[in-house]
């Protein structure tokens, strides 16, 4: 008896260990890879960039261009304009999303039948995996055609639809897997007792739905935008193939060419070398900030916004 | 409330249908501004462009471009240019495909014949750099690299870059006319890692004549890691040279910088790649000067009609 519970604390221990071990691991990629980015990424603003001069961190922040100068014998960069439209981009595009995604949540949580519910929760999760390269290829190869032809229509000559539009499609397209999903649990998880109460004061389904359910789990669902507008400012790949990437801005026509911070980064990285080079990874800070103030902002949102008992 | 909800829905229904199917069919336009693409200013094929049509200094300065011009990668500007009729952009001749019309340059047409008979003028080379001699990690893989250089002269190696599209230098010799010369090529190599890297325009070449001049010297085993033209340089004789990712050979889509001067007689040029202008195929142009090019880059011409009715 007494040597069987020493064991299992042993065993317990080992367990505990292994998790421990595991946590230190993972939690130091993160500060190893921050470390590294903010190394690489502050050297434009301490050093003196082989002749160049060093980076004014002012203008660096404030700029309406991205570049002016020739590359690699300038050091006039700036990332304001790419800042506004960043956030400009991911708002809008959560605009499109969270409607859409929180429609369909419900749908699937409280309207559909069982099987129907079953099978479009894992249209979500299929949609929700497909890599970035696929949602890129796809605007690139069917939505600047659908927005060139729609600025057409409304007589504005677009450039090839490269424009903010095409971004803010695709990005919504990108998001409303993650938000349905995550919704979908938020409302999933609303007490039935709260719903059932609703029903006996005399409410319709529908006056239920939206009115308490959706209220119940809006915590849930803000959760959900979070981590929306976290893709949607960290997306590169497909934005960089839709977006245009102006050099200029900013950039608020919805039929203009725009850039993003992450789209920025990516631009002829593998070919180029020096201040060129280590700039994108001080973008890369600049990023990071941006992120980390909008959840920051998001969720004191959250806090206030409140909560009705949700899981 | 429902009523509205409905004509909204049928407003945007019929906004989208007829955006899906507005492929307009009234012809060419020109008085529509023209849409200028371009490459990122680290971009190889961007510098042999901007210097082909005597506009060098837009090679790496995008402000002396014309406003609001659209910055993409190669293949997305081929494909920008099958949906918008007013773009122009320019590509690698290799890449020139009939979904679009590939522009003549000062009357002369992009083909490969007019590049090598050297009237085509739009072009700039593919040249290559090795290792410093002697800072190989061993004397094997040193003369393999060599013998590989001087394969790139013969006619056996020209075949073979100008099956990829590039167009090679004029050679005369066969590789069995100066194989004697390389007795590396004689003994079993299947255990030598020669590691290629640099430009990834070049990749298709380099890898096609890897995999054609390694069963001529003792399977050596090529290994492909193509990053970019100045990668070539800085992972044979630059700052990573003695990285993880050293290479033996790399090349350079464009002529090696100040800053990238080698050991004498480690670098050299293997062929030519032509860049060509191209439009949209319903666009009435068919052929420009470098002066055109120059002016819509520049933005003095901001219309067809500007361009046009000269």
């Amino acid at each position: 008896m007494n040597t069987n519970t020493r064991k299992k604390k042993r065993v317990d221990q080992i367990v505990r260990s292994i998790f421990l071990a595991s946590t230190l691991l993972s939690a130091s990629f993160i500060i190893i890879i921050v470390i590294f980015i903010v190394m690489k990424g502050i050297t434009p603003f301490i050093t003196d960039n082989d002749g160049l001069g060093v980076v004014n961190i002012w203008t660096f922040l404030t700029g309406t261009v991205w570049l002016q100068g020739t590359a690699f014998q300038s050091n006039l960069y700036a990332v304001g304009f790419i800042i506004v439209n960043t956030l400009y981009i991911a708002f809008l595009s959560l605009l499109l999303s969270l409607p859409v995604g929180v429609l369909t949540a419900l749908f699937i949580a409280k309207i559909a039948p069982k099987r129907l519910a079953e099978f479009l929760r894992t249209i979500v999760e299929l949609l929700a995996s497909i890599p970035s390269i696929v949602y890129g290829l796809f605007g690139s190869g069917i939505i600047l055609t659908f927005v060139y032809n729609l600025a057409e229509l409304f007589g504005v000559q677009s450039k090839g639809g490269n424009s903010v539009l095409a971004t803010v499609l695709v990005l919504a397209l990108m998001t409303l897997p993650t938000i349905t999903a995550v919704s979908e649990v938020a409302i999933r998880s609303v007490r039935k007792d709260i719903e059932e109460g609703s029903l006996a004061l005399g409410a319709t389904r529908t006056q239920t739905n939206f009115k308490v359910v959706l209220a119940s789990a809006k915590s849930g669902i803000f959760a959900a935008a979070i981590l929306g507008i976290g893709r949607s400012l960290g997306e590169a790949t497909a934005v960089s193939l839709v977006a245009g990437n102006a050099k200029s801005g900013p950039n608020l026509g919805l039929f203009d060419i725009t850039t993003t911070l992450t789209s920025t980064m990516l631009q002829g990285l593998k070919e180029t070398t020096g201040v060129d080079y280590d700039i994108r990874f001080s973008v890369g800070i600049v990023l990071m900030i941006v992120i980390l103030l909008t959840n920051f902002i998001l969720n004191a949102v959250k806090k206030r916004v409140g909560n009705v008992n949700v899981k | 409330m429902k009523k509205l909800l409905l004509l909204a829905l049928a407003i945007t229904s019929v906004g989208v249908l007829a955006a899906c199917g507005g492929n307009s069919e009234e012809g060419f336009d020109t008085s529509k501004n023209i849409t200028v693409y371009t490459r990122d200013t680290s971009s190889g094929t961007r510098d042999g462009f901007m210097n082909g049509i005597g506009f060098g200094e837009a090679s790496a300065d995008d402000s002396v471009l014309v406003d609001g011009f659209v910055t993409n990668d190669n293949t997305a500007i081929l494909t920008a240019m099958t949906t918008d009729e007013y773009g122009i952009g320019y590509i690698s001749l290799a890449s020139l495909n009939n979904t679009v019309k590939g522009l003549s340059f000062d009357g002369v047409e992009p083909t490969v014949q007019n590049v090598i008979n050297n009237t085509y003028g739009l072009k700039r080379p593919f040249n290559y750099v090795l290792r410093a001699p002697g800072d190989y990690d061993s004397p094997e893989a040193e003369a393999i690299a060599n013998a590989f250089v001087a394969f790139l002269r013969t006619t056996d190696g020209s075949d073979v870059i100008m099956d990829q599209g590039a167009v090679a230098l004029e050679s005369s010799d066969t590789w069995d006319d100066i194989k004697a010369d390389y007795e590396i090529c004689n003994e079993d190599n299947s255990g030598v890692v020669i590691r290629f890297g640099g430009s990834d325009s070049i990749q298709k070449v380099a890898e096609a004549l890897s995999a054609a001049f390694s069963p001529k010297c003792g399977d050596f085993v090529a290994e492909h890691d193509h990053t970019g033209s100045s990668d070539g340089f800085k992972r044979t004789q630059g700052s990573e040279k003695d990285g993880d990712n050293a290479k033996h050979v790399g090349f350079a889509s464009r002529p090696f910088k100040d800053t990238e001067a080698g050991v004498e007689g480690t670098q050299g040029q293997l062929a030519w790649d032509a860049i060509v202008a191209i439009v949209h195929v319903n666009n009435d142009l068919d052929s420009v000067t470098a002066e055109d090019l120059k002016k819509i880059y520049s933005g003095e011409y901001t219309t067809w009609e500007d361009l046009l009715s000269e």
